[in-house]
């Protein structure tokens, strides 16, 4: 634009259009009201480009803080090939330099392919707000009204900047304010909860908490006090010793005197005391400990306390000392001796058993070295080197098992022990336990057992009797030699089952079944049983017998057992059997001669009366006139004695019969009255007064009549004998049966006469054997063998006053008594009492 | 002439003999009592009437024998006729030494009977 060729209304319009410029600068500032500098900047270099034709214009402000200042650079629309406004910036910077109080008023410059005029307008006095560069390629620029307005514009900028950057340091400040305030609150809420926790922690951990004011007076006790105790806060504030009511009453005393020691020194205090607990009113017992705390300058602010509930702590570590105090008794009063060592050997413990068989106290045992104290010298590099050998290894061949060492006693006597070790893991380390036993008496008493069982064996394999014995279970464990010798067996042979080789094969099945009975029922075993003899080939007769030997409760150890040859025994016994047969036979024969005088005057009476009622009669019918009715009655007599005659008869018969031993019904009441009847004249002529008691209720026995008649007979004809030479009192004989227990009949003759002499009693029933001048003495040999032959029993007693008494009793109505059981019964002798 | 009976007393436990032989001896003339045992006799009125005396050996008690010797301790002349079922010579052999008039063994027969009461009587 040309200046000089202006019109005057041009002039005109230029100046209205500066006016009008100036107005909107100075509205500027209104338009920056509140804006960040950045903003002011932006809108004052679009202003400026607006107003003024410029082609560039820059801002830069300067940061008061010293930081990067705001630097702004525009271009004019058109001017659309100018470089980037950051180019720009360092382009203006470079023309004008970093101080702006030394910028010249009017730079000319080139601005990429154009020339181009520079104007700084300082912002502030010394423009220590700012520049503002505006620059143009017009030739007139700048012209005076723009100058004007460019330093206008720099002057409100400055203002609206100074204001800004006022108002930006008061917001800084405000909004610095407001973000402590914030800290501060958030600090503040975060302390609270904190306090709020430690005040609920306080209150519900599981154990009574509380403070106390320096005076002693409680400031706070916990809920868990108050639930513990039924205590409420009030009532333990209302007094310092109210909280005491929970304690035991024995403990309150020393309660009250510890707490306040403690208030007063200022210490606290730690003690144990019961304290009841609401909910079951048992007293506990409670550690209370209170601390006080303390301010910067030492002044105790507050006592701090809890109360512990410690009664289970307490009963299990009663528990615990009971049960060790027990331990130590158990092993103080054990049989063995009790050690324990360390792992380096040292002993750490030492019972009373150890002290009575080393010799050492405890206390001086204790903190020793084992080997030292109880392992003979030779040994002890051995034990150490074991000990060792296990902490390496955890080997140790020795450990957990009985042996048997030898020890050394305090006064250097060596011993036999059995020893055990048993190592235990006793937190990281190894302890061990050594029992050991004093061996010494059952090693002596084992060495005599050795001997006496040598001794034993020695007799058992010399006596000259076949011995052997078995187990519980019955198997033969042992023979002596005796018995390989008889058998011709070897012990091999024998042992176990074998044992059944030796027996005659007829015999094995019985001999079995018997053995095995009894190895049930423990009792006696006793069989005849038929065994090979080596030496002739043979089975002959043994007795093989054994017994239990038995425990003290009665469990059954071992069978011991004998085998003696009886086979020449039972060949004598069979011939004396078949002698005493024989002599059976003849002593009937002879009793009966002995009876024949009896009989005859049994017979002889009834046939003095028949002949002489006879003649009697005769006679009477003879005279004159005959006497008919005195013959008809002495005729009847004659018929009567006949027939009393003929019963004489009918009961010898029985007598005199000819049959051999048999078998029937016996009625020993009927029996015996007629043996009565036979002898009673030869009782009568001895002068013998008869009592007879035959009880009703007898059984039958089963057996021989006549035998028994015989057995009868001879007790009878004994017992009139032993009293034909007694003078001096009634010779009373009483014949008595009834029944003996278990169904038996028993029959006792008791006579008033000699006795026999205690001495000779065994001899009674020995055949031959005899006191009488003209007796053979077969009589009671015979009559026991019949009795027994009947399985029953004869004996012989002394009276209490003068006289025996001789009994049998035989079992009523038992089975027929067959020529074998006579055998057996002559074999078999039983027990012969008082006889 | 008046006729007296003599008597006979016979002592016998066997009641067949007591029932028999007072009837025999009362056919044969005289007078008989029985008694069943020799002290039974003793005890009684007829010892000093007894002309003679029929005795049992075998008496329960007191024998004939011990009678026997009894009557002739209490110097009782009575001749003794014994009588007894059991033979034994030998204490018929004993018994007539000691003064009996007889000894017979039963049974016996009537005039075994009358034969020795004549002669202990001694009617010829």
């Amino acid at each position: 634009m040309d200046l000089q060729r202006e019109a005057p209304e041009d002039e005109i319009k230029r100046l209205q259009r500066c006016l009008n410029d100036l107005v909107s600068v100075l509205a500027l500032p209104a338009m920056w009201s509140g804006r960040e500098p950045a903003q002011i900047v932006d809108r004052l270099l679009d202003s400026l480009l607006g107003m003024l034709q410029l082609d560039l214009v820059y801002v830069r402000v300067d940061n008061p803080a010293g930081g990067a200042p705001i630097e702004v650079a525009k271009v004019a629309p058109s001017q659309n090939r100018m470089p980037r406004s950051e180019e720009l910036c360092k382009a203006i910077n470079q023309w004008c330099g970093t101080d702006p109080q030394k910028w010249p008023p009017l730079l000319r410059t080139s601005l990429g392919d154009r020339d181009i005029l520079i104007v700084p307008s300082r912002i502030g006095l010394h423009a220590e707000i700012g520049v503002i560069v505006a620059g143009s390629a017009r030739a007139d620029f700048p012209i005076q009204t723009e100058l004007l307005l460019l330093s206008m514009a720099a002057n409100e900028a400055g203002i609206a900047l100074q204001e800004a950057r006022l108002r930006s340091e008061q917001k800084h400040v405000a909004s610095e304010l407001d973000r402590r305030v914030a800290q501060r609150t958030a600090e503040l809420a975060q302390a609270n909860e904190a306090l709020h926790l430690q005040v609920a922690l306080l209150q519900k951990i599981p154990v009574a908490a509380w403070t106390v004011n320096p005076d002693g007076t409680t400031a706070f006790v916990n809920q868990s006090w108050l639930e513990y105790t039924g205590q409420t806060l009030e009532f333990v504030r209302s007094s310092p010793e109210a909280w005491m009511s929970a304690i035991h009453p024995e403990d309150r005393e020393e309660t009250a005197r510890r707490f306040w020691d403690g208030i007063r020194t200022g210490q606290g205090f730690t003690m144990e005391v019961r304290c009841r607990r609401l909910h079951d009113g048992e007293y506990r017992w409670h550690l209370n400990r209170a601390v006080p705390l303390r301010n910067a300058e030492g002044k105790v602010l507050r006592f701090v306390g809890t109360s512990t509930d410690i009664e289970d702590v307490k009963r299990s570590q009663e528990d615990l000392r009971t049960a060790e105090e027990r331990t130590r008794l158990i092993i103080d009063t054990a049989l063995d001796a009790v050690i324990t060592m360390n792992v380096q050997g040292a002993i750490t413990s030492w019972n009373k058993q150890a002290e009575v068989v080393f010799g050492w106290s405890k206390s001086e045992a204790i903190g020793q070295h084992l080997s030292e104290m109880i392992i003979p010298e030779r040994q002890r590099a051995a034990h150490e080197r074991g000990l060792r050998h296990f902490l390496a290894t955890g080997e140790g061949p020795i450990l957990r098992r009985r042996i048997q060492v030898t020890a050394v006693r305090r006064n250097g006597a060596e011993f036999p022990v059995e020893l055990e070790i048993v190592p235990m893991r006793l937190g990281s380390d190894w302890v061990f336990s050594a029992f050991i036993r004093d061996i010494t008496d059952s090693k002596r008493a084992e060495e005599k057992l050795r001997e006496s069982e040598f001794n034993l064996r020695q007799l058992t394999e010399t006596i000259p009797e076949m011995l052997w014995s078995a187990t519980p279970e019955g198997v033969i464990d042992y023979c002596n030699a005796r018995v390989l010798d008889y058998t011709g067996f070897s012990a091999e042979e024998i042992m176990g089952g074998g044992w059944m080789k030796l027996l005659h094969s007829d015999d094995i099945a019985e001999t079995t079944r018997a053995w095995m009975s009894c190895v049930r029922t423990g009792a006696p075993y006793r069989v005849e049983v038929r065994t090979f003899h080596a030496a002739d080939f043979t089975y002959r007769w043994c007795i093989t017998s054994a017994l239990p030997l038995r425990d003290q409760q009665g469990r059954i150890l071992k069978w011991h057992g004998t085998i003696v040859d009886m086979h020449d025994w039972k060949c004598a016994q069979e011939e004396l059997r078949n002698t005493q047969a024989a002599l059976a036979h003849m002593t009937r024969v002879m009793t009966m001669g002995e009876l024949t005088a009896s009989i005859a005057h049994e017979i002889n009476q009834p046939l003095a009366g028949i002949i002489t009622n006879a003649s009697t009669c005769l006679r009477m019918l003879a005279a004159d006139p005959p006497n008919v009715d005195g013959a008809r009655e002495t005729a009847r007599r004659t018929i009567r004695d006949g027939n009393r005659a003929c019963e004489v008869i009918t009961r010898l018969r029985a007598l005199f019969s000819k049959k051999d031993a048999s078998t029937e019904s016996v009625d020993l009441n009927e029996a015996t009255r007629e043996v009565i009847a036979l002898s009673s004249s030869k009782l009568k002529e001895n002068k013998v007064i008869l009592g007879v008691e035959l009880a009703d209720d007898v059984p039958f026995v089963t057996g021989d009549r006549v035998q028994l008649q015989q057995v009868i007979l001879n007790l009878l004809a004994n017992a009139s004998d032993a009293m034909s030479t007694v003078d001096d009192r009634p010779r009373k004989l009483l014949v008595k049966t009834e029944q003996d227990e278990g169904d038996r009949v028993r029959l006792t003759v008791q006579d008033a006469g000699v006795g026999f002499d205690p001495q000779t009693a065994g001899r009674l029933f020995d055949a031959f054997y005899t006191t009488k001048d003209d007796g053979m003495g077969i009589g009671l040999s015979v009559s026991r063998s019949i009795i027994e032959s009947h399985h029953g029993r004869l004996w012989a007693a002394p009276n209490d006053g003068p006289g025996a008494t001789f009994s049998f009793s035989v079992p009523g109505g038992h089975k027929a008594a067959t020529a074998a059981d006579s055998i057996r019964a002559m074999q078999n002798p039983p027990r012969t009492d008082g006889a | 002439m008046m006729i007296t009976r003599s008597l006979v007393s016979v002592v016998d436990d066997d009641e067949s003999v007591r029932e028999s032989l007072p009837d025999l001896l009362r056919e044969f003339g005289y007078a008989a009592r029985t008694f069943s045992s020799a002290e039974e006799f003793l005890a009684s009125d007829c010892v000093d009437q007894t002309r003679c005396l029929m005795l049992d050996i075998g008496l329960p008690g007191m024998t004939g024998p011990d009678l026997q010797r009894e009557l002739k301790l209490r110097r009782q002349q009575i001749p003794i006729v014994f009588i007894t079922a059991h033979r034994d010579e030998a204490i018929r052999t004993r018994v007539l030494e000691e003064g009996a008039v007889e000894c017979l063994f039963k049974p016996f027969s009537d005039t075994a009977v009358l034969e020795a009461l004549n002669t202990a009587l001694q009617v010829n």
